[in-house]
């Protein structure tokens, strides 16, 4: 009987030095910079390196450790890095989605988690997941691109529309706007319409594919300026660069000099650098306590073609 | 079991699973079933089009032009509709004018009331979020999806281009006195004052 008083009192000290112990490292941890993650549906595109790194340094700059994932368009990548993200105990996930819907579920795991998400230049299919997302108006980009591209061909025509990844709202949101206009000309015809996944060599196959069924084509409208460069490729290859208009979206590097040489006929310039660090900001802010923010943040897009290019710079700069 | 019982039973078990495995229902309904719960913006602006156009409180042309002739920047910030992160601000605005010429893809009015200032009608290339926004119609955060919001103007710039503007093309002359009402886009970074676009919800010959 006279032992228990004893085992009592050392177990309630190992208990003591293990509250000690845990609280002292939470308070570690709290002097420890916050990690933030960047999340990129693919850096095998330009435009989407630079949405990833001004995400990262602008993040850095506000005092957080940042790394860049990198999902290679593939949602199952997507998947495995947020599972690796929230293990790793990150404080805000600056997302770039690969897929509207297929996304969804790794927001919402991250929620559960605790860790909030905002969505970067392409939005995920859910109101309730990320706490905002940033993302360009593709659809009144495309409307301004359309009514340029109906003028430019006096209203008629034949062209091929190449689109971007089918999964991805902003594909259908720049084809919609664009239709949106061209559909209401009779005379001009779209001879093909196909996907090359936003790919630039997939753009230059698919669109040597179309032009043996169709080599007389007028102009190719492509859903992103990569697509536009690989379009423009196969043009060159056919020795049709000359003939034929080719339109993009993004204002990526590329297609700004080849707009300035009188290559590429126009594209809608969104700011990918605006875009990561509003993203960056605000989940800052959040972190911060910051509540009130909209839960889609839409960013215009300004159309340019070979006369105004001059008033601007490669991914949203403005000179 | 004496064999009729067994048959019997065999044959009624045959019957209700038979009964319950297959069963018809129209097309119609089908089609219904599988549509509820999608966005239909057609009907979204038909609603709007009969409720609340013409209650829509709009601001006169001519005081829009003056306060932005004074003030842009400010003007727009306060009374202007933004969407997002944009120079464009939207306007619902009313007024009469006395048609001056007639174009391709406007007819251009000079306002009553003050004749140096021109609004242009739009007839042709009616596109853009124009009326979506001027009239608040929608706000973009209630979409879980951006195309079902992007569908509204699409909507809103077919209804015009059906039901508003092709009895008001035909009949228009020069000289008429004509009152409208609509969707006005001003661009803070490049204005046009001298050249602002009504895309008309209301047009009427007077």
């Amino acid at each position: 009987m006279t032992g228990q008083p004893l085992y009592f009192r050392l177990k309630s000290i190992a208990v003591l030095c293990i509250v000690i112990c845990i609280a002292g490292c939470n308070r570690n941890n709290e002097n420890a910079p916050k990690k933030m993650a960047v999340v990129v549906s693919t850096l095998n595109n330009p435009w989407f390196v630079v949405l990833g790194e001004s995400a990262a340094e602008r993040a850095r700059e506000l005092g957080y450790e940042t790394t860049i994932f990198d999902s290679q368009n593939n949602t199952a990548k997507e998947a495995e890095h947020f599972e690796n993200l929230i293990a790793a105990g990150y404080s805000a996930i600056l997302f770039n989605p690969t897929d509207a819907e297929g996304s969804v579920s790794n927001v919402n795991r991250a929620k559960k988690a605790g860790i909030p998400t905002f969505c970067m230049d392409r939005e995920v299919n859910s109101l309730d997941g990320p706490v905002t997302q940033i993302i360009s108006d593709s659809f009144s980009g495309c409307v301004d691109l359309g009514q340029y591209f109906v003028r430019q061909l006096n209203k008629k025509g034949k062209y091929v529309e190449l689109l971007g990844l089918v999964g991805d709202n902003n594909t259908w949101n720049r084809s919609k706007g664009f239709h949106s206009v061209v559909d209401h000309f009779p005379d001009l015809e779209m001879v093909a319409q196909q996907s090359a996944d936003f790919d630039r060599s997939k753009a230059m196959e698919v669109l040597e594919s179309v032009m043996q069924s169709h080599p007389d084509i007028d102009a190719v409208f492509c859903g992103n300026d990569a697509m536009a460069m690989g379009a423009y490729q196969a043009l060159v290859s056919a020795g049709k660069a000359d003939s034929v208009m080719v339109f993009g979206f993004d204002g990526a590097q590329d297609v700004m000099d080849a707009i300035k040489q009188k290559k590429i006929k126009a594209t809608a310039l969104q700011s990918p650098k605006f875009i990561a660090q509003t993203a960056a900001e605000l989940a800052d802010k959040y972190l911060q306590g910051e509540r009130d923010m909209d839960r889609k943040m839409p960013i215009a897009v300004e159309v340019i073609t070979q006369d105004n290019i001059g008033e601007f710079e490669a991914y949203g700069s403005e000179n | 079991m004496k064999k009729p019982i067994k048959f019997f039973i065999i044959t009624v078990t045959l019957v209700l699973v038979g009964y319950n495995s297959v069963y018809f229902e129209s097309l119609d309904v089908k089609n219904t079933a599988k549509n509820a719960g999608v966005f239909n913006s057609v009907e979204f602006v038909d609603q709007f089009m009969g409720a609340k156009l013409p209650n829509l409180p709009a601001t006169d042309a001519n005081e829009l032009i003056g306060s932005l002739e004074l003030d842009l920047v400010g003007f727009t910030a306060e009374n202007g509709r933004k969407m997002g992160i944009s120079n464009d601000y939207y306007f619902v605005v009313e007024g009469t004018g006395e048609v001056q010429a007639i174009e391709d893809e406007d007819v251009i009015l000079s306002l009553i009331g003050n004749s140096k200032n021109k609004i242009r009608i739009a007839t042709d290339f009616i596109f853009g979020n124009t009326i979506r926004e001027a009239t608040a119609i929608a706000n973009i955060g209630d979409f879980q999806n951006t195309m079902d919001f992007n569908a509204i103007s699409v909507a809103l710039n077919d209804k015009v281009r059906t039901t508003i503007v092709p009895s008001f093309s035909k009949e228009v002359n020069i000289k008429d006195t004509v009152y409208f009402k609509g969707g006005v886009k001003v661009n803070t970074k490049n204005p046009t004052l001298k050249n602002l676009r009504v895309i008309p919800l209301i047009l009427n010959i007077e």
